[in-house]
């Protein structure tokens, strides 16, 4: 029998080491949504938001908000740039899904093979020490970096909720996720929708590299790996429900952390690949939860 | 000279890798990425049997293609109830999980690869012995596909790809239609591997990722999907061009990536000023059915 400790500290750092990947599934699976595309190209945007906060950092020391600040802007530049320059001309020929699935993740390795040739294949963290300090809760280690990384990823999933659900423009992704044609109709700029999707996935991406560089070794092939995550949490979370992704990938990154129980760590990565392939075989519009049914008043007897 | 015929033993190679796989996604409308698996299982099938048994190679290479047939099948039969990018995606699970299998047994040589493979042919004429080979297997396989194609039983596949719902209502099984393009293209990647293992005598899960996924689908896509000198042409520049730069003689920290940003670059470029891929028609209303048309397919 398990320790019960040792299965809360699993819970745990299942769940802390899911705070990075829900940040990134929540950029992938909103891009899916309002743009109706897999965006591999967020591989390579993974690269060069870890990479630029890593030269503001390091060459050019300067401090952390401003390397934030120059990840999230880089990255949305080039999010923007692929935007306009290629999926804009892919959907004017009104190319297929395997024209686009081909041009993003060809930009990917675009970027890996230019931040190969710039930053070399040595894995690199952003901070000399990826040690911070740590308290005994209950008997469950807590660090620093665990209790920053949950707080970031509550913080940027609140405001993304409050941006769709209370901003005009945020309604307006909505409106074009749901049907382009007909928001265009209505005057609202699915062109435009994009390229925000685009500045908000960026954003995402850059506060989920900071998590990912500031506790392991990152190479510019790191991000494929990390992609797949995403792509699995779109899947298994369904098609267009952007926070349900990001609790399927917290739920996967705990089944993956409990498998070490059953397992060796060398198998947890095939667990991540057949739940792709079962997802999608059986769950090809993602699990739905069973709805609560709430019992309804009697309605008043009718008066004779 | 042995540098360049080395190059033209691996274009040779995937010659016949890329004509199979245009058989699978280009004639047949199969949107899969998984080809490269099949390759590998094909490689390391054969490289396996050489070395711990003494069996003739040419069933070694046989043997490669009937296990790649199997795993397609097994594949096909499960994953082509969805179509589109949820194919594109459930191959892609695939390929990484069979990959991650090889990694994880000591008997595949783990994530160093399986080294030793005996070589067959030695001596000086090694090199052009296998060029010989794999380029006679080249032609054959183009020769093959385009019979297939081209016979009422390519004009059965090109209406399966196009009219699925009319071919079934005609009483046609598309489903086993399916499966038996994607066995016969997965049975020759398989061979085609099996020959890469017995040339370079070599191989390791890396060169089956999804890089090489890319590369493979680049090649065909580049050349002409759906035409038969499509994949030849796609083969021969992209794995040419990138070596022009290898004269250079850069340290290989600054080769590789070179060469990659030369090849995607060169894919790029393709892909927006010769959309139907060179030996294809430049034209939007020459696009092959898997490159045309937008939106996200239902599963």
């Amino acid at each position: 029998m398990t320790d019960p400790i040792v299965l809360l500290q699993i819970l745990w750092t299942g769940t802390v080491t899911a705070a990075s990947l829900v940040l990134l599934t929540v950029a992938f699976s909103l891009t899916q949504k309002v743009t109706g595309l897999w965006n591999f190209a967020q591989a390579g945007f993974m690269g060069v938001a870890f990479y630029t906060m890593l030269f503001v950092l390091n060459d050019l020391a300067l401090p952390l908000w401003v390397a934030l600040a120059a990840g999230a802007a880089l990255t949305a530049g080039i999010a923007v740039f692929t935007e306009a320059f290629g999926l804009d001309t892919l959907r004017a020929r009104r190319s297929g899904n395997l024209t686009f699935f081909i041009f993003t993740l060809i930009s990917a390795e675009l970027i890996i093979y230019v931040l190969t040739l710039l930053f070399g294949t040595e894995p690199q963290t952003l901070f000399p020490s990826i040690m911070s300090p740590i308290h005994i809760v209950g008997g469950v280690a807590i660090s620093d970096w665990d209790l920053t990384a949950v707080g970031i990823t509550v913080v940027m999933l609140t405001l993304l909720s409050l941006f769709l659900n209370r901003t005009k423009e945020g309604q307006f992704l909505v409106a074009v996720a749901d049907n382009a044609k007909l928001a265009e109709l209505y005057g609202i700029s699915a062109q435009r929708a994009y390229r925000v999707t685009a500045i908000i996935a960026a954003i995402f991406i850059t506060a989920a590299m900071y998590l990912v560089g500031a506790r392991a070794g990152v190479t510019p092939n790191s991000p494929m790996e990390l992609i797949l995550s995403a792509v699995i949490g779109t899947l298994l979370g369904g098609m267009g429900r952007v926070f349900m992704g990001g609790l399927a990938t917290v739920i996967l990154a705990l089944l993956q952390s409990y498998s070490v129980l059953v397992i060796a760590s060398r198998w947890q990565n095939l667990l991540l690949y057949g739940f792709l392939f079962i997802t999608i075989l059986l769950f090809p519009r993602g699990m739905h939860l069973p709805r609560l049914r709430t019992r309804r008043a009697p309605a008043p007897e009718p008066s004779v | 000279m042995e540098y360049i015929l080395t190059i033209l033993v691996m274009i040779s190679i995937f010659v016949i890798l890329s004509a199979s796989y245009n058989l699978v996604i280009g004639y047949g409308g199969l949107a899969t990425v998984a080809h490269p698996i099949f390759y590998a299982l094909g490689a390391y099938t054969t490289g396996l049997l050489s070395v711990h048994t003494d069996l003739w190679p040419p069933l070694c290479l046989l043997a490669g293609g009937l296990v790649a047939v199997v795993a397609s099948v097994l594949l096909a039969a499960s994953a082509l109830r969805v179509s589109g990018d949820y194919l594109l995606i459930a191959s892609l699970g695939f390929q990484l999980g069979l990959l991650q299998v090889i990694r994880n047994f000591e008997f595949t040589g783990g994530p160093g690869g399986l080294s030793g493979i005996p070589g067959t042919i030695t001596g000086a004429a090694r090199t052009p012995a296998y060029l010989l080979i794999c380029g006679g297997l080249a032609v054959l396989t183009v020769a093959f596909v385009a019979w297939i194609v081209r016979g009422p039983y390519g004009r059965a596949i090109t209406a399966m790809r196009d009219e699925e719902l009319a071919f079934s209502t005609l009483g046609r099984n598309a489903m086993s239609m399916k499966i038996a393009i994607f066995a016969i293209g997965c049975g020759i990647a398989g061979i085609s591997g099996g020959l890469y293992a017995y040339y370079f005598q070599y191989v390791s899960p890396e060169q089956f990722d999804v890089l090489q996924s890319a590369a493979l689908l680049t090649m065909v896509v580049l050349g002409g999907m759906g035409t038969s000198m499509g994949p030849v042409v796609g083969a021969a520049i992209l794995l040419a061009v990138p070596q022009a730069i290898t004269f250079l003689e850069l340290p290989p920290n600054i080769m590789a990536p070179m060469q990659g940003i030369i090849f995607t670059t060169l894919v790029l470029a393709f892909m927006f000023l010769r959309p139907a891929g060179l030996v294809g028609g430049a034209g939007r209303g020459k696009l092959p059915a898997a490159l045309a048309g937008h939106g996200t397919e239902a599963p």
